[in-house]
């Protein structure tokens, strides 16, 4: 996708996602709107990052560290962020990711009819697996720690 | 431009977004556990129940400008985790060992329940590619390059990613959520558990966690954020150097002593 496509289509979705926060979790617009435009240069800024810098390195790398970093005690603009982003809500944003996730799926549904159901068992069991385990391991490795 | 093009798609999803905001969350109880419904899950079955081909409402063409538009919005959920990291990171740095140790479990959480129940239910080499990682789009690389799409490996691989990308957010919810109401779990080692690789997922497996334990809301996001990043990053390495090849050794131990081919082949029909 081209960059400035990508810019209208954070756009476009952003007022999905504005909507989703003000009704879902009752945020004021315009607090939520201006939470989105920091979370939207922050990510903007992350691809650019990414793009210029010589060590190949996913862009979620990239993104993540900014987004730490601007929020970090080490931030001049930390309180700012912070308190316009809280007005955006995870799960708002879960929603819209969410939705456009369900309305992509008919295109795999051809596909996914013709397999066979053993498949989809250990699919279902190969994502729980992960989630289980993981889970299994950070808690007891938490109580060794003494954190909880 | 596609997104102009695509206007009825945004359309569409503003309004489904709409309607399952106002719906809101549901908890119903099962015995020990709580089923959770979230928005999010509402709109990912109503979005692919209205993507039904045979319903022709939405096109071809839009479907791949959403799958398109998905990957770049799972980037926004990236960042706005990593400003809940940030005012914390110190005490995240904290649990940095039990955060580094439980990637294993996501890491090889897949294989040790996933690869002997595939080879039980007679797959061949499909059970490798079904069951090395949790199949996103790098994993499909990995095994892309490695033996081709079309080979065995190639197809188990892309099967569980297209059974991920049909229900994997909303099972993983599900699972994450009975988990949690539970109660037998700490909400941090549950949101580290959430942190499996896939946006789509974790956020589906997080939002459930929290709204189990609202208190906790923040150091969720932060687990699982985190857990989340260390995956997808160390994930691509991990997976090539060892799930790949500790799966391919299991199968090859497994697969006489559980493989039903194997009975098979003895005795030639």
């Amino acid at each position: 996708m081209r960059w400035t496509e990508q810019v209208v289509v954070f756009l476009v979705t952003g007022i999905i996602g504005i909507a989703a926060n003000v009704i879902g979790y009752h945020h004021p617009i315009m607090d939520a709107a201006i939470g989105y435009a920091i979370l939207l240069v922050i990510t903007l800024l992350g691809i650019l990052v990414t793009h210029i810098m010589p060590l190949k390195l996913p862009m979620v790398f990239w993104i993540s560290l900014l987004a730490i970093f601007v929020a970090s005690p080490l931030s001049p603009v930390a309180s700012f962020v912070t308190k316009y982003v809280e007005n955006v809500d995870f799960l708002a944003l879960c929603t819209l990711i969410l939705a456009y996730a369900g309305l992509s799926v008919g295109k795999d549904l051809e596909m996914f009819k013709k397999m066979s159901w053993k498949i989809i068992v250990v699919a279902l069991v190969v994502y729980t697996g992960t989630f289980v385990f993981a889970t299994i391991i950070a808690q007891s490795m938490l109580h060794v720690e003494g954190i909880i | 431009m596609n997104v102009l093009k695509n206007w009825k798609l945004h359309v569409l999803a503003l309004i489904l977004v709409v309607i399952c905001e106002m719906i809101g969350t549901h908890k119903v109880t099962i015995g020990p556990g709580v089923l959770l419904f979230l928005p999010m899950l509402y709109a990912m079955i109503i979005g692919g129940f209205i993507s039904w081909p045979k319903l022709k409402l939405v096109k071809l063409e839009h479907m791949n400008h959403a799958s398109a538009v998905l990957s770049i919005l799972t980037l926004l959920l990236v960042t706005k985790l990593g400003t809940v990291i940030g005012p914390s990171v110190g005490k995240l740095l904290s649990s940095g060992l039990a955060l580094s140790v439980q990637e294993l479990g996501h890491f090889l959480g897949t294989v040790i329940v996933g690869l002997p129940l595939a080879i039980f239910l007679g797959m061949g080499r499909e059970a490798v590619g079904a069951t090395f990682s949790i199949d996103r789009e790098p994993n499909i690389a990995i095994i892309a390059e490695k033996y081709g799409l079309d080979s065995p490996e190639g197809r188990g691989v892309m099967s569980v990613y297209i059974c991920g990308t049909v229900f994997g957010a909303v099972w993983v919810g599900l699972i994450a959520g009975c988990m949690a109401a539970l109660q037998i779990f700490h909400p941090y080692a549950l949101a580290m558990g959430a942190g499996v690789g896939s946006g789509s997922m974790m956020a589906a497996a997080t939002g459930a966690i929290t709204a189990v334990f609202p208190d906790h809301k923040n150091e969720i996001l932060m687990y699982a954020g985190a857990s989340n990043l260390l995956t997808t990053i160390i994930g691509i390495y991990f997976c090539l150097f060892i799930s790949l090849p500790v799966t391919n050794y299991l199968y090859k131990v497994l697969t006489p002593i559980i493989g039903r081919r194997q009975e098979k082949g003895g005795a030639t029909k």
